[in-house]
């Protein structure tokens, strides 16, 4: 449903600093699977999900999303396709907004936005509702400014906010990473509540690998831009990160991955 | 101070509150220092005050010096993004490009525009005299010019300007074309400057090329001023604030310069002006500190 053809990309092409992040990646997602992407770092792992949000040109390759040619379309034209959020949770939200005027913006993402009246007391029955569910309080909270919250709370608001309306696919780029064990824990279930709940397709970029066999249906590892190993299924599960390892290694012709990050995350 | 100076400041706090509207629009709103303004002001009243002295109907002579505004504002933010140019940059080259516009279009240096008809001129049979007539003609025009602002900023569309200029990334993420909002954002802001500086020119009785010098300053000071007062939670307060702000700005100078002991002169104007915004700024840093003074030293 989601599928990527042999792309490419490469920045600062026929430069010094020339950098070929992506270097032949095919890839098809079928709709409803929850996709995990490990790698360590500078393998290419954001730069597939930019590649996907439509933040970086492709060097060669298209994307197609459904029967939708996306590989020429901005940013903007791709989120009513496209939901992400973002690793920093300070840029996934607009911190001089208040929680309600955030939860509009997702409210009415990919939408044309009218003279209408942005908030109403229908869409603010529903983000209370929505808030209630964190059990943090914020629903007695939706004129607060984000920029008052924590990054743990602006990232679960974004997750609620990514599930609002509804999407072909969730692009979760290592959203956990900026949090703390306990929070991270907390978002990472709340992650895959929403996906079950909306059956939403997901791509989740994690550093940790402990956490990429935890969650999903399906595991991809990228090692210097190419898709090194993809398991799903019956052979994914009871895997364990030595397994992987091995994995790696039988794929990269003996080379050692020794990245104590992407092991002990 | 006299009731002709306090309605004199009155009237030309009214007609800044639109510039002040306009650089609210631009600086807090998209978050872009804009100084076309210092073009866009009198280029409303040089287009305003051709037309009028053409003998063209006064109502869409100041119609067309709001278009002329967001023409001016459609280039500047043309030039931000789809060239490329930084936004302060893009500003700048718009307002010197259009000294010579406005004197291209004026033909000589000032317009006069005392006898003919202006938008004012009905007032005269209001049974009031001009220095209560106008700055009534002009609340309505400020009230008016508010309450549209106020729907357009709680709209849908208003919230992807605010996305826009609050986090542009995430805006776009959002499925907002946040280039879309960037130029509709400016034209709007400097149609109502141009609106202020055609209204300026017919209450003053000319168009002058110099008029537009220090406007951004005049508009900077009214939202921050206004902000340090009426603190800005929602829209409504930002907005409110602005009107103040600018009224308020007026007497303070007013005040300034009728205190004779200080011995100010008009030529002190835009000394004042630096030290009433500067000081603007810093007393709301200042209230702040001192009452979490208090608050440590009763622990």
């Amino acid at each position: 449903m989601i599928s990527l053809n042999d792309i490419h990309v490469t920045f600062g092409g026929g430069t010094p600093l020339e950098t070929r992040a992506v270097r032949g990646i095919s890839l098809t997602i079928s709709e409803g699977e929850f996709v995990t992407v490990i790698g360590s770092n500078g393998s290419g792992k954001s730069t597939l999900l930019n590649t996907l949000s439509g933040e970086v040109i492709l060097t060669r390759g298209n994307i197609k999303i459904g029967d939708q040619d996306v590989t020429r379309w901005a940013t903007a034209q791709r989120a009513k396709l496209i939901s992400r959020v973002f690793q920093d949770p300070l840029a996934g939200s607009c911190e001089n907004l208040t929680i309600e005027e955030n939860m509009a913006l997702a409210w009415y993402r990919g939408q044309t936005m009218s003279y209408g009246a942005a908030l109403n007391n229908k869409n603010r029955a529903i983000f209370k509702k929505q808030l209630a569910r964190l059990g943090l309080g914020l629903e007695n909270r939706l004129r607060d400014k984000m920029g008052l919250l924590s990054g743990g709370q602006r990232q679960a608001i974004s997750l609620l906010m990514s599930a609002l309306q509804p999407a072909k696919i969730l692009l979760l780029d290592e959203h956990t990473a900026a949090l703390d064990p306990k929070t991270a824990a907390f978002v990472l279930d709340l992650s895959c509540q929403i996906i079950n709940e909306n059956k939403l397709t997901a791509l989740m970029v994690t550093h940790s690998m402990q956490q990429a066999l935890e969650v999903g249906t399906r595991t991809i590892m990228l090692h210097e831009g190419k898709i090194v190993f993809d398991v799903s299924g019956e052979e994914r599960k009871g895997l364990t990160i030595v397994d992987l390892l091995e994995l790696f290694k039988k794929n990269q012709q003996g080379e050692v991955l020794s990245d104590d990050s992407l092991l002990l995350g | 101070m006299s009731t002709i100076a306090a309605l004199g400041a009155l009237e030309s706090g009214l007609v800044f509150a639109l510039v002040a509207f306009g650089v609210f629009m631009s600086f807090r709103i998209l978050e872009f220092p804009d100084l076309t303004v210092d073009g866009s002001f009198p280029l409303g009243a040089a287009v305003s005050a051709i037309m009028i002295v053409s003998g063209v109907n006064p109502w869409l002579a100041t119609i067309a010096a709001f278009g002329a505004g967001m023409l001016a504002g459609i280039v500047t933010a043309f030039m931000n993004t789809k060239l490329g140019i930084l936004n302060l940059l893009a500003s700048i080259l718009t307002m010197i490009a259009l000294y010579s516009i406005n004197l291209r279009i004026m033909g000589k240096p000032n317009v006069a525009l005392l006898g003919e008809t202006t938008v004012l001129t009905p007032t005269e049979s209001w049974g009031m005299p001009y220095y209560m007539a106008t700055p009534l003609a002009f609340s309505v025009v400020v009230l008016v010019v508010f309450f549209f602002l106020l729907k357009f900023l709680n709209s849908q569309l208003g919230l992807a300007m605010r996305a826009t200029g609050a986090n542009a990334r995430m805006a776009r993420s959002q499925g907002i074309h946040t280039d879309r909002m960037i130029i509709l954002g400016m034209a709007v802001s400097n149609g109502l400057v141009g609106l202020a500086g055609s209204l300026f020119a017919q209450s003053q009785g000319s168009a002058d090329i110099t008029m537009g010098v220090g406007v951004i300053v005049i508009g900077l000071a009214s939202v921050i001023g206004g902000e340090a007062i009426i603190s800005p939670k929602t829209m409504l307060f930002a907005l409110v604030g602005c009107i103040v702000g600018s009224i308020l700005y007026r007497f303070a100078i007013a005040l300034a310069l009728n205190a004779d002991f200080i011995g100010l002169k008009a030529q002190d104007l835009n000394l004042i002006t630096a030290i009433l915004v500067a000081f603007a700024i810093v007393a709301p840093k200042m209230k702040a500190s001192i009452s979490s003074r208090f608050s440590r030293t009763k622990q």
